[in-house]
């Protein structure tokens, strides 16, 4: 029992990502920019802005990384495989004949199965971002979850910094502030790799791969069957902030209930309750959390 | 200067200049640093919605300095998080400010003796960085516009990331502007950068750490001073108002004050937004107290 386990979390760990993996990564990626409204009429009166702000979606989290480390932020370019593959999919994506590819991904399982292999290859992000940064700082377990955060996740981060420059979007109220679910787990597998990686979680490295990309996917796909968007870290999110912010929590969403008057906020103020009462641009929101 | 140098002035000098700031000094910073960022409007209810982002503002309030000068020369820009233990104790300091039971370490420490203390000691730190920043960008042997730049970083914080800190906050409001609208600690951080780059390049025939004490000395009394009357005119001011009308003419002049001196000593604000609308005006009274104190900063 013991033997096959081993083997079967060690291939998994080696798996290459490139080919297929990548491809679901900027498939997903750059079907999320295309569902941003004007991105079509945009891709055809710009195309190579259309095309930059694509490469910014597939490559935003390793660009983010870069800047925290005074990297140069067009190291991605010199990747050229995964360039012309990226642009290759972002030019059938937006200019396929009759629009074929956008039909057979609202199909709903190739949906899913893109989107599941794009949470494997967070994994990998995650995983490269702790190692990279352990090359620069030993012991800075600080600097290891920041840059393994910003790879998995920095890219719904410099997209929307994009549209900030363009002047599509202006951060108002907290919208902005809103960790998206990606960015939540983001955080929560790159904790988890830090202190693998300075070996205070006793696990071994292949294991603690497989399992948390498996929770991943997982999640995922469930998040994407049920269309429910807080499905699964609410109840733990909920104890942990009643926990350490706990008394004045409670007191504020009260105030809160009694200066906006809004009955169906009830008192335990969370993600949840504040996603059920909040309906409007859902569309925006949609896109920044295919990320 | 030879004065001072000769006496045993100059010992104390020198003591002073290698007094360890980690513990004390730093936990001030921190402190005093987190209680602007609580005087900003809205930051208490971000701290309840949103922990992360107000716990980055208070990072960036923290170590704006650091940051913003690794960006400009180039270095990682979370170079400062590889320490661990400065990081922890903002972390502490941020957690006690905003959710302390009854609010009372924030009581106790807005206690204005008590704060009096901490903001003398956070100039302390701020003298402290302008100098280590200078000696830091010195590598650059020529470029002293390089160590003027990046001391005025170093000594002014967050100040000149506010609109990226504002953001953060979910404000955006590029048109305010620190460059625009210079305090005194910034423009007082400017003057220090450039005194002692040119005592770093033996244009100022002072020694390092008797100019360290000098322009500590000057810093502590000027801010403690300002907190204490509330008020947020610069010791500047008058200087300003005679040399800036000779070299900029007379219409900076003119414009210059309207601004400031039109508002003397905290009856100002009420006359400077006079042209605001109604709505602001009610929002002002009720955080008239607040932003003045965050002007003082």
């Amino acid at each position: 029992m013991e033997y096959p386990w081993d083997d079967l979390t060690l291939a998994f760990s080696r798996t290459s990502m490139f080919p297929f993996f990548d491809i679901a990564h900027y498939l997903v990626s750059v079907m999320a920019l295309k569902q941003r409204p004007g991105a079509v009429a945009a891709a055809w009166s710009n195309p190579l802005s259309s095309w930059l702000s694509a490469m910014l979606h597939c490559f935003g989290g390793g660009i983010l990384s870069c800047i925290l480390l005074a990297e140069p932020p067009l190291k991605f370019l010199t990747n050229h495989t995964n360039i012309l593959l990226a642009s290759s999919i972002w030019y059938i994506v937006f200019f396929c004949p009759r629009d074929l590819v956008s039909q057979g991904y609202s199909y709903q399982p190739i949906q899913l199965l893109a989107a599941g292999m794009k949470e494997v290859t967070r994994t990998w992000k995650i995983v490269g971002g702790v190692a990279h940064a352990n090359g620069y700082y030993r012991n800075g377990w600080i600097v290891m979850i920041a840059v393994g955060w910003a790879r998995g996740a920095g890219g719904a981060i410099i997209t929307a910094c994009e549209q900030l420059l363009k002047g599509d979007w202006k951060p108002e109220g907290d919208e902005w502030l809103k960790m998206s679910f990606p960015c939540k787990v983001t955080l929560l597998g790159s904790i988890m790799f830090t202190f693998q990686h300075t070996r205070h979680l006793a696990i071994s490295k292949h294991d603690l791969m497989f399992l948390y990309t498996i929770f991943l996917v997982t999640i995922k796909v469930t998040m994407m069957m049920t269309k429910d968007a807080a499905v699964t870290l609410t109840p733990f999110e909920d104890t942990l902030t009643r926990m350490l912010f706990g008394r004045q929590q409670q007191q504020f969403s009260l105030s809160e209930k009694k200066a906006e008057v809004k009955p169906s906020s009830n008192g335990s103020a969370s993600s949840a309750s504040k996603r059920g009462t909040e309906p409007p641009s859902s569309a925006k929101r949609h896109a920044k959390k295919e990320d | 200067m030879d004065l001072i140098s000769s006496l045993s002035l100059g010992e104390l000098a020198l003591s002073f200049s290698r007094v360890p700031l980690f513990p004390v000094f730093d936990l001030s910073y921190f402190i005093v640093s987190i209680i602007y960022l609580k005087y900003e409007p809205g930051s208490v209810e971000l701290s309840r919605r949103h922990p992360v982002a107000s716990w980055l503002c208070a990072m960036l309030h923290c170590f704006g300095s650091y940051i913003l000068a690794d960006l400009l020369l180039g270095e990682p820009i979370i170079d400062y998080f590889s320490n661990s233990s400065s990081i922890l104790l903002a972390s502490g300091v941020w957690y006690l400010i905003f959710f302390c039971p009854l609010d009372l370490f924030y009581k106790c420490v807005c206690f204005l003796p008590v704060k009096l203390i901490f903001v003398a000691m956070k100039e302390v730190v701020r003298v402290r960085k302008i100098a280590v920043g200078i000696h830091h960008a010195h590598h650059y042997h020529h470029g002293w516009f390089i160590m003027i730049a990046t001391g005025w970083v170093k000594g002014s914080g967050v100040a000149l990331l506010s609109n990226l800190e504002q953001l953060l906050r979910g404000v955006w409001k590029p048109e305010t502007n620190e460059i625009l609208h210079m305090s005194f600690p910034t423009k007082a951080s400017l003057y220090g950068a450039i005194l002692f780059t040119l005592q770093q390049t033996r244009w100022l025939p002072v020694s390092k750490a008797s100019l360290i004490f000098v322009f500590t000395m000057f810093m502590v009394s000027c801010k403690v001073f300002l907190t204490a009357t509330h008020s947020h005119s610069s010791p500047f001011d008058v200087l300003e108002g005679y040399i800036c009308p000779v070299l900029f003419g007379a219409t900076w002049g003119g414009d210059h004050h309207h601004d400031n001196h039109g508002a003397p000593h905290g009856m100002g604000l009420g006359t400077q937004h006079s042209g605001l609308p109604a709505k602001a005006k009610e929002e002002l009274s009720e955080g008239f107290r607040k932003k003045k104190t965050k002007k003082a900063d």
